[in-house]
């Protein structure tokens, strides 16, 4: 093919000469490093999840080349893999793709931050470039903002980034209900000035608290609380810089918006707003605004993105009557009821079914006299006759037996089995059995899995939408960050930073740091506590975050122990010893922050055990660890007996590699046990026990 | 207005520049043209058509195939995909079939010169063929694009027809009597026609049964193994297709003016004009009439999708962005510039004013074979009330929108918009709770339209499918059928 050649070369040619003049970079983030779709999250990357029966992904890159955009970096932390399969095999990567260059890069990043300064190191981004998340839905016209930014970058080079906000009135479906941004605005100038997050379930506050100067320095200012903040960002280069330079940085809006605009006295840097009134834009950033979203774009609210735009090449939906997104191969049984819904090629839907607001994949088979209302089935998925779902997710592969009533925000995760008649309670999140499938050693996760447990993720609930770190931080641990965490795990520091809630790391990594210090340094349990509360307070974080450092701490401290007698030569502790010399001269730290001895179930106490539990898990000598730390606990009366048998029936305690760890702690709960039968002698063998 | 350092966002003006270089290969082009049209960022008639002509026209420069039949049937793959990309925009599988009816006539036409001696010609063919290459001969090499000069010619040609028949015609408003003669005299080449009309008498029996269809697999067969004989001609044959679809988009771009060419014939002193919407061909109609007679006219702003544009042509402010690239008289004097009276109403105010209205100007999304046309959102009860009020309404549109799609289910053309224009989207309790909806266009069925004027002058309904019987090649009819009612 010779003659392709030169050909080739000057295409190749023409493009750089172009790019000097108008060459658009977006960087996107595909990993939303937020937990907030568990348990779908455990196998699929939240940007491959369909809306509409089409991938996030999809809607943020039309997106960007509706816009314009030429150069894209996709950045992928969790499930990096399937996400790079997608990429390659869709369209984007075509020959014919809008972008000239479309990079999947892969990360360990467990939060923005990080994800930006590993950007920042690689060296790619060469001048102002978009900053997208990848669950981005937007119809917007960009180009009057980059128009505007570009001119403020020619003002004064300190305007470095410029959002994207989508105006929205009071009490909006789309917007979040939990934690609401504030952004006070200088109005004349665009520019943001402060920001807060207000509400919210976990300690957001209910005020704005406002630098006086403000007042006095601006004209005019608006504090708006009716933005939808869909993280379209306009960023210039010096923003990577930022993150950078200041690597304590960690969210996009809580840490480095806060942090740019804190330090605006001192570097000058000017953020600003643009404000959009007349088009779509939004993030599907939780299940809430996944149930909203999908309702405006079945709405048409996104047009062109509507289903029947039919964006992903194959597609072939077509808009018919009813209000129906259908694609061609659909069988519909006779008096089946079909509105407003999108329903996949190949399903059938049998006689007497009811469809009503709802998105239905491909292949899926729908029994007869099936109704449902307002839920979204993906793909392949088979309900047998006379369910009812309502408002509930169900994920690919799933089948629902016979006469199940599936209640609103039930969440049922990829291929699992609801055997016939079985109701499936409102909020509740069902995976499938580990035991029967889940071969990949990615462990399900330690706990939510099958547990049957409350899904504060409820779209319906106004609080669901809140923070991560309302859930249990074992719940909310590694789902999005699957991949990061083995990782983690083997850092040096031990107390696994993929764990909590963003905000949260920070208390994590100092509370731990000043214990251990404590611990080293051994000043008294009382002195480390009054530390340790004041800062409690200070970053308003709570008992199970004070308890987890605890933990952390101390087992810093014991392997500390163990490896520097071996080094040092002195008197050689063993593992018990050291455990116990810690938690005896400690214990009062434990006992200060577990409140419940007085309540029937132990919840602090387990929550410790569970903590202890998670962390031996990864070290040498785990079990053992476990085992000792639990025992000692008990003697020393920090941890009750109820609390103790409490944590050995906790499902939490049981699964994956938590379950083996505390194999060897068998015994000493059997001896528990046994005690508690005949409890005269309890003090006795206890002894006898070790 | 796009600035230097901007990044333009995609649209038909960089499509168009795409298209254009060599550095992006057709295949390509194609793509980014299918989700172009899959974005909405081209859309409307003439945008749609302008864009496909001019991929068309790549595909058909960079094809190296020697096999003709291979080259229709790319053509029409091609086609498919840009219908199935846009559905609902049936001039780009009008645009389609005109570019692949050129290459069956320039094939036909190369197959007659060469075998002209053959007897196995193809009886059914020839009377087709004699007047093709006659309605040429007035102006062989001249760059005039021909499809322009031709149709005017063939309409003549029909037209004078028509007369002698007679019975063909009797639906015609009187409004028209004037018309033939006008074509006629006005134009040059009529006489030409006339000879040819004498010459080859038969030539003007157009049954639809009679023509192309039959024969057209035979002629394929026996011709691409012709073709493969002589490369030669394929050459040529090609430089003359992009010679023919060159043509098209000259026709394109030169429609509105040739539509208001047709203005004063329409609009007399005095009367009173009702429009609806924002469209350059009824504002270069009236912008021609206005120039030599006094009339008013009444605008209805069609909210919501137009209005913001209806008052920009009120007012005077430059046209919006989809007409950027495609015209060179992007700044319009306004009509009040021009001495006319502009009443500005709402939608809802239609029916009160049209007892006083003397005629109705549409323009057209779309005209369909019967005649029913798809016209923007608010149209039909315009032309509802001119009905009631026997007021003659008048539909613009070029040849370009006439679609050979026969509206089985009126429902599948119809597009829904964004609401947003509606209901603004900040308000929560609305977007929540209630349904609302914003439909682009409206179908207006043919009983209430009296008049289409297109670039070849005004037809009574019933003439339409003799015009698409001109346009169209039979075999190309059903190109996309099932497509467009997916």
């Amino acid at each position: 093919m010779p003659p392709k050649n030169p050909k080739a070369a000057k295409a190749k040619q023409k493009p750089q000469e172009e790019q000097r003049e108008e060459s658009l970079q977006a960087v996107v983030l595909a990993d939303s490093f937020e937990t907030r779709f568990v348990p779908f999250t455990l196998e699929r990357p939240r940007c491959l999840l369909p809306l509409a029966n089409t991938p996030l992904i999809e809607y943020t890159l039309e997106f960007l080349a509706h816009a314009g955009v030429q150069e894209v970096y996709v950045y992928c932390g969790s499930h990096a893999e399937q996400l790079e399969d997608y990429i390659n095999a869709s369209k984007w990567t075509s020959k014919s793709s809008p972008f000239r260059t479309l990079k999947v890069l892969k990360s360990t990043a467990t939060s923005v931050g990080e994800a930006m300064r590993s950007l920042d190191q690689l060296d790619v981004i060469t001048g102002d470039f978009l900053l997208v998340s990848g669950d981005v839905v937007s119809n917007m016209n960009l180009e009057p903002a980059l128009l505007k930014h570009r001119a403020r970058r020619e003002k004064s080079k300190d305007a470095i980034m410029t959002m994207v906000l989508r105006e929205a009135g009071v009490g909006h479906r789309t917007k979040s209900k939990g934690s609401r941004p504030v952004f006070v605005i200088d109005p004349a100038a665009e520019r943001c000035l402060h920001y807060e997050e207000m509400g919210g379930r976990r300690g957001g506050s209910r005020y704005v608290t406002l630098d006086p100067e403000l007042l006095t320095s601006h004209g005019e200012i608006e504090v708006r609380d009716d933005l939808i903040d869909c993280h379209i960002d306009i960023c210039a280069l010096d923003v990577l810089a930022q993150w950078s330079d200041n690597f304590d940085f960690q969210s996009l809006r809580k840490s480095f918006l806060r942090g740019v605009l804190k330090d605006y006295e001192t570097y000058g840097k000017t953020v600003h707003t643009y404000i959009v009134t007349d088009q779509y834009a939004a993030r599907v950033k939780s299940l809430r605004a996944y149930d909203a979203v999908s309702k405006d774009i079945l709405g048409r609210w996104a047009y062109p993105l509507c289903p029947d735009s039919n964006l992903v090449p194959g597609q072939s939906y077509y808009f018919g009557r009813g209000k129906v997104y259908q694609e061609n191969n659909v069988s519909l049984g006779r008096a089946a009821v079909v509105k407003r819904s999108v329903i996949g090629s190949g399903t059938s839907v049998g006689d007497g079914g009811m469809i009503n607001r709802s998105t239905v994949g491909r292949r899926c088979r729908i029994g007869k006299n099936v109704t449902i209302e307002g839920a979204y089935i993906w793909d392949d998925v088979t309900v047998e006759d006379g369910s009812i779902i309502r408002q509930a997710i169900i994920a690919n592969g799933t089948s629902i037996g016979k006469h199940c009533p599936i209640e609103p925000g039930a969440l049922i995760s990829f291929r699992a089995q609801i055997p016939e008649n079985t109701k499936v309670s409102a909020e509740s999140k069902i995976i499938r059995d580990r035991e029967t499938g889940y071969s990949n050693d990615r462990k399900a996760d330690d706990s939510d899995a099958s547990s049957v447990a409350s899904s504060r993720l409820i779209y319906r609930n106004p609080s669901a939408s809140s923070s991560v770190s309302s859930i249990s931080t074992l719940t909310s641990s590694d789902a999005d960050l699957k991949s990061d965490r083995d990782a983690s795990r083997r850092s040096s520091y031990r107390s696994d930073p993929s764990d909590d809630a963003r905000e949260n790391q920070d208390f994590h990594l100092e509370a731990t740091g000043s214990i251990l210090d404590g611990l080293q340094k051994s000043d008294p349990a009382d002195t480390i506590m009054l530390e340790l509360n004041g800062y409690r307070m200070s970053t308003n974080a709570s008992q199970h975050e004070v308890r987890k450092a605890v933990v952390a701490a101390f087992m810093k401290r014991i392997s500390n122990l163990i490896a520097r007698d071996n080094t040092a030569g002195a008197a050689p502790l063993t593992l018990r010893e050291a455990v116990k010399a810690v938690l005896t001269e400690y214990k009062s730290l434990v006992e200060r922050t577990t409140f419940d001895s007085e309540a029937e179930e132990k919840v602090d106490q387990v929550d410790f055990l569970l903590l202890v539990q998670k962390e031996a898990m990864g070290r040498p000598n785990g079990d053992q660890l476990l085992l000792f730390m639990a025992n000692e606990a008990y003697d020393l009366d920090v941890i009750e007996e109820d609390g103790v048998l409490q944590w050995w029936e906790d499902e939490r305690s049981q699964e994956g590699e938590m379950g083996t760890v505390r194999v060897l702690s068998e015994q000493f709960i059997t001896f528990l046990k046994e005690a508690e039968e005949d409890e005269s002698e309890d003090e006795d063998d206890e002894e006898d026990d070790d | 207005m796009p600035s230097p350092t901007g990044v333009l966002a995609p649209s038909l003006t960089t499509f168009t520049r795409s298209v254009r270089s060599k550095g992006v290969s057709v295949e390509s082009s194609i793509d980014n043209l299918v989700s172009l049209f899959k974005r909405r960022q081209i859309r409307d008639s003439r945008p749609c058509a302008v864009a496909t002509a001019q991929l068309l026209r790549r595909v058909v420069e960079t094809s190296k195939v020697t096999d003709i039949s291979k080259l229709i049937e790319r053509v029409r793959q091609i086609g498919q995909r840009l219908i199935s990309a846009q559905p609902r925009e049936l001039s780009i599988g009008n645009i389609v079939r005109r570019v692949l009816g050129v290459i069956r006539e320039e094939v036909e036409e190369d197959r007659e010169g060469e075998t002209s001696g053959y007897s196995d010609a193809g009886t059914d063919s020839r009377p087709q063929t004699p007047k093709e290459q006659d309605s040429r001969t007035p102006e062989p090499s001249t760059l005039s694009s021909r499809s322009l000069t031709t149709s005017p010619l063939r309409h003549g040609e029909m037209d004078s027809i028509l007369e002698e028949v007679g019975d063909e015609r009797p639906q015609r408003p009187p409004l028209l009597t004037s018309h033939t003669s006008y074509a006629v005299t006005n134009t040059a080449p009529t006489v030409t026609s006339m000879f040819s009309l004498l010459s080859y008498p038969r030539s003007n029996i157009h049954s639809p049964t009679a023509t192309p269809g039959s024969q057209s697999p035979s002629i394929h067969l026996s011709l691409s193994s012709q073709a493969l004989a002589n490369a030669g001609a394929v050459k040529d044959l090609k430089a003359e297709v992009v010679e023919g679809i060159h043509e098209i988009l000259e026709e394109l771009n030169q429609a509105d003016d040739q539509i208001a060419g047709y203005a004063l014939e329409h609009i007399h002193s005095n009367e009173v004009i009702l429009t609806h919407t924002s469209s350059l061909t009824v504002q270069k109609f009236l912008l021609k009439a206005a120039a030599k007679r006094k009339f008013t006219v009444v605008h209805a702003e069609a909210y919501p999708n137009h209005h913001e544009a209806t008052h920009a042509d009120v007012i005077g402010r430059t046209k919006s962005e989809s007409d950027d690239s495609l015209s060179s008289e992007v700044f319009q004097k306004t009509l009040t510039a021009a001495g006319i009276t502009v009443v500005l109403i709402p939608d809802s105010a239609v029916f009160a004013l049209m007892s006083r209205v003397n005629k109705v100007i549409l323009d057209t999304h779309v005209v369909l074979v019967n005649g029913d046309i798809v016209a923007a959102a608010g149209a039909k009860a315009l032309a509802k009330a001119a009905k009631l009020h026997s007021t003659p309404v008048v539909v613009l549109s070029g040849v370009y929108k006439l679609s050979p799609v026969y509206p089985f289910d009126p429902d599948a053309l119809m597009e829904d918009g964004d609401p947003s224009k509606v209901i603004t989207y900040e308000d929560g309790d609305f977007v929540d709770k209630i349904e609302i909806e914003n439909p682009l266009f409206d179908y207006v069925p043919v009983e209430l339209v009296s008049l289409y004027i297109t670039n070849l002058g005004g037809h009574a309904p019933s003439y339409l499918h003799c015009i698409i019987n001109d346009h169209y090649r039979a075999e190309d009819l059903d190109l996309d059928i099932s497509d467009v009612y997916q």
